[in-house]
């Protein structure tokens, strides 16, 4: 299986390439070329920082375009991981409002700091439905890592899966061939490993 | 609910690393040392996460601190900070790119404040920690030896206006003591910190991190012990923080054999 990290200069991919390793995935490439993107099984679209200075970077380097035509023309499975995810929103409010990727239906707003510690950092139990792929085999309320100032929300249906800090927000979304997790699976201990072997075998 | 965390801290310092004392350092062994006594990749499920620190005095080596880096994170799926002299930007970058998910700065918080700007702006708040070195009433930096004339509360004021995300608030005096955490110290600042807060300084048993982490507003509680963690010292902790009743994230060991190498040979 060919994993591409989509790399565009945001953020450690070392420990996801880590995590691709101890599963045993064989051909594990990071990149930032339109062709090796389109040569993929499997992409993941990693990511912290802003999410403005992240859009910039993605369209400098072409990888909407080249991001567009793999996953919602070719339909290659994606997972986008915190920011990753955050990015194929419709927009955030992060540095003022920044059109997303627009992949899937939502939008990124920042928490409101009333009495809550921002960012949101440490493991978080999130909720999930019985149907999930991404949590296949998984117990209900398993813990994730977060760290993270900015969350989804949405009102589509997009199999979200919730977390809980302060209110509820957008741990997860799985459509079709597209996923996304707030948290870092590549920090989560086995859960996130196991997370990231359920992407790999069931989209 | 957001869980509390443990955090390891490892002090290095050229290319050794180090049980401290009241910032006097002594040298434990080198990274083969802590292969053998701490295999990370056991240990760190019985963490939260990890901090390596680099404490070399005169040249701070910062490419063989990031090599070394490298090395003792492979195959550890817990979340690293690094930090120890970080003094620009190429620093900070050369940290994230040999593993590091988080950097922690001391010093360029009092002396630097337009390259902490800087790096909240490039890495996120997330990605900061402030780490504070305390002693009686006064803060240090340059690993313990320089005080600065400003108190406590002022220098948290003055992080937190940088907007960095956690701050790591470490007492000297209690530093590798194993006497337990400056409790009252961290009673008077917590009401004072809206960041989430790492304590450290202290701890030498598992009752000093229960102790640490019954406070309301603290968030994690780190330790540097080598000696008294040794073995399956972190892992008997962990349970009994989980059997006192401390809100810890689980996972479930058993799990791991079933999902290493599981796409290997057959992911075509």
């Amino acid at each position: 299986m060919r994993v591409v990290i989509v790399d565009y200069n945001m953020g450690n991919i070392k420990s996801i390439t880590s995590a691709l390793k101890y599963l045993g995935i064989s051909e594990i490439i990071v990149s930032n070329q339109g062709a090796e993107i389109l040569s993929a099984d499997k992409l993941i679209l990693p990511g912290v920082g802003s999410f403005a200075k992240a859009m910039v970077n993605i369209k400098n380097l072409k990888l909407d375009k080249y991001l567009e035509e793999a996953v919602m023309k070719e339909s290659k499975p994606i997972l986008g991981i915190c920011l990753g995810m955050q990015l194929m929103c419709e927009s955030s409010e992060e540095d003022g409002l920044t059109d997303g990727l627009g992949f899937v239906t939502g939008k990124v707003e920042r928490f409101s700091s009333d009495g809550l510690k921002v960012p949101h950092v440490g493991f978080n139990q999130v909720c999930f439905e019985d149907n999930s792929r991404l949590y296949h085999d998984m117990v209900n309320m398993s813990d994730f890592y977060f760290t993270h100032s900015f969350k989804m929300q949405s009102d589509a249906r997009i199999n979200q899966a919730y977390c809980d800090y302060g209110s509820e927000f957008i741990a997860s979304y799985e459509v079709s061939n597209i996923a996304g997790a707030q948290f870092h699976p590549e920090l989560s201990q086995i859960n996130g490993l196991k997370l990231i072997g359920n992407f790999l075998k069931s989209f | 609910m957001l869980r509390k965390r443990i955090i390891f801290t490892l002090i290095y310092e050229n290319g050794f690393f180090n049980q401290s004392r009241n910032f006097r350092l002594q040298k434990v062994g080198d990274i083969r040392w802590l292969e053998r006594n701490y295999k990370f990749q056991d240990i760190a499920f019985s963490l939260d996460e990890l901090i390596v620190l680099n404490a070399s005095k005169s040249d701070k080596g910062m490419a063989e601190f990031a090599k070394t880096l490298s090395e003792l994170v492979d195959d550890v799926f817990i979340p690293i900070a690094a930090g120890g002299g970080i003094r620009s930007l190429e620093d900070a970058e050369m940290l994230f790119a040999n593993g590091a998910d988080k950097i922690v700065l001391n010093s360029a918080l009092h002396i630097d404040k337009n390259l902490v700007e800087k790096l909240v702006e490039i890495y996120g708040s997330q990605s900061i920690v402030a780490s504070i070195d305390h002693k009686g009433h006064d803060e240090f930096i340059s690993d313990g030896t320089q005080k600065l004339n400003i108190c406590l509360d002022e220098y948290i004021q003055h992080i937190e206006d940088m907007n960095v995300g956690e701050i790591y608030l470490n007492s000297i005096e209690k530093d590798g003591t194993g006497f337990g955490y400056d409790i009252g110290l961290i009673e008077k600042v917590t009401g004072l910190i809206s960041s989430p807060l790492i304590i450290a300084g202290g701890a030498g048993n598992e009752r000093h991190l229960i102790e640490g982490l019954e406070i309301e507003n603290v968030n994690a509680v780190a330790t540097a012990n080598l000696f008294n963690f040794i073995g399956d010292g972190l892992q008997y902790a962990r349970g009994e923080l989980h059997k006192a009743g401390i809100d810890l994230a689980k996972w479930n060991v058993d799990m791991l054999p079933d999902l290493k190498y599981i796409f290997h040979g057959r992911d075509k």
